[in-house]
């Protein structure tokens, strides 16, 4: 098996040795070490590592600010963390720049295998796993919800979201989902569609009126029957975990952005006679 | 909405807040409301589930994000809204919520939080809540958080 190739950010040596003893007799290999945060950017761009160890006091700079040189060179650099401290603050500057795994010392051998296989797993893997195991449910659900809540028949569209934000004029519902992994889903459309659906939900007549209020109830109520049922769904299937969903939260308003910082989503959209019927599902990295 | 959930959030806001950098923080009224809040230009939602379910909306302008995102950020100046300071308002809000959780949690509730969902705009209301719910208002220096909880 092809070893996983590791480069050290360390100044002590003590921990260098410590790390090697850790990492011998195991599927990664050193690759290289850096004593400081100068040396780390120059030794990543000539060894461009499977993953780099990062520790968090360097004698020319900190840990974050060297992460974040490497990640201008590869924005999709795998790094760990690994500080005295793991405080609130620390993990919240490392994760703007974009660590997303934190480690304190001293280190624990298993913990530290864990960490380095859990962010060395590659992302395209990661990305059929999501969209086989937990997108494709909801699309199930989804068709089969839109014919038992309103008779409409869709023609469904699946890809991978790669705008990292969603623009809604119209309703969107959000909901959580909690556990393994964790996210949220989005239902949301556009005004006309909603106000047809829901009509037809509530058994209304075209010609009648229809409030605001009435019209965003039925779309919040269908989205989570829907979630609900795609997630129960997935944890039949994967009977080793389990997902909760969170209660809605529902947006509402002209030319709103929904960002979606560090998910990796999908895009499905339910064409049907009424008009589009859209979910946005992004689950959260892993940490 | 029992009360009783309304100090974990700003204990959780006092803690939090002087950590990232922010010294001059005080709370402002707490209000019931129906709903929906108008957002104010940014707002953050957070699900929680298990023991207890619901949602919290953080709701700020995007002035104060701005001034957010730059304190957090070692003062680094934050122009425009954009993906790194979007990505800090994210953090904060999970970092509260999670240290609400854990108050929760010391009040005898086992809680799991959802990740955040930060919108953007000028024209939108969230909906939070079937029926009435809280809303804190906080002030860090000057600026307007407006921590609105919906839990049961």
């Amino acid at each position: 098996m092809e070893k996983i190739r590791v480069l050290v950010v360390d100044d002590s040596k003590v921990s260098r040795i410590m790390m090697a003893s850790v990492l011998s007799r195991t599927t990664f290999q050193i690759c290289d070490y850096a004593k400081n945060s100068m040396e780390a950017v120059e030794k990543y761009r000539s060894l461009n590592p499977d993953v780099v160890t990062m520790d968090m006091n360097l004698p020319d700079g900190d840990g974050i600010e060297c992460s974040r040189k490497i990640l201008e060179i590869n924005p999709n650099a795998k790094i760990v963390m690994i500080s005295a401290m793991k405080d609130a603050s620390l993990m919240m500057r490392g994760r703007t720049v974009g660590i997303n795994s934190f480690l304190q010392k001293p280190i624990n051998a298993n913990e530290l295998i864990d960490t380095l296989l859990m962010v060395c797993q590659s992302t395209e893997n990661s990305i059929d796993v999501l969209r086989e195991s937990y997108v494709k449910p909801f699309i199930k659900v989804l068709q089969k919800n839109l014919f038992s809540l309103a008779g409409l028949h869709s023609k469904v569209d699946l890809e991978l979201d790669k705008d990292d934000f969603l623009d809604v004029t119209g309703i969107a519902v959000i909901i959580g989902l909690t556990g393994v992994p964790m996210g949220r889903a989005i239902l949301h459309m556009d005004t006309q569609t909603m106000n047809r659906y829901s009509k037809i939900m509530l058994g209304m007549s075209e010609e009648e009126d229809l409030s605001e209020e009435e019209a965003s109830d039925s779309v919040e109520e269908s989205a989570n029957i829907i979630v609900g049922r795609s997630v129960s769904m997935i944890n039949d299937i994967c009977k080793d975990k389990e997902m909760r969903i969170t209660p809605p939260g529902t947006i509402c308003g002209h030319r709103i952005r929904i960002v979606n910082p560090k998910l990796t989503s999908f895009n499905i959209t339910a064409s049907t006679r009424l008009g589009d019927f859209k979910m946005n599902i992004g689950f959260a990295e892993g940490e | 909405m029992d009360a009783k959930f309304v100090n974990p959030f700003i204990d959780a806001f006092m803690t939090v807040m002087p950590q990232i950098g922010f010294q001059d923080i005080t709370r402002k009224k707490v209000s019931v409301k129906d709903k929906s809040a108008q957002s104010l230009g940014v707002t953050v939602l957070v699900g929680f589930t298990k023991q207890i379910r619901g949602n919290v909306a953080y709701n700020m302008s995007e002035e104060t994000a701005k001034y957010i995102a730059s304190t957090m950020m070692m003062g680094m100046p934050v122009e425009e809204f954009n993906d790194m300071a979007q990505s800090a308002i994210a953090e904060l809000s999970n970092m509260l919520t999670a240290n609400a959780a854990t108050n929760l949690a010391t009040l005898g509730y086992d809680v799991d939080i959802s990740t955040p969902s930060l919108s953007v705009g000028h024209d939108f209301v969230v909906k939070i809540s079937s029926e009435q719910y809280l809303a804190i208002d906080m002030d860090l220096s000057g600026h307007k958080i407006e921590i609105n909880i919906s839990l049961q």
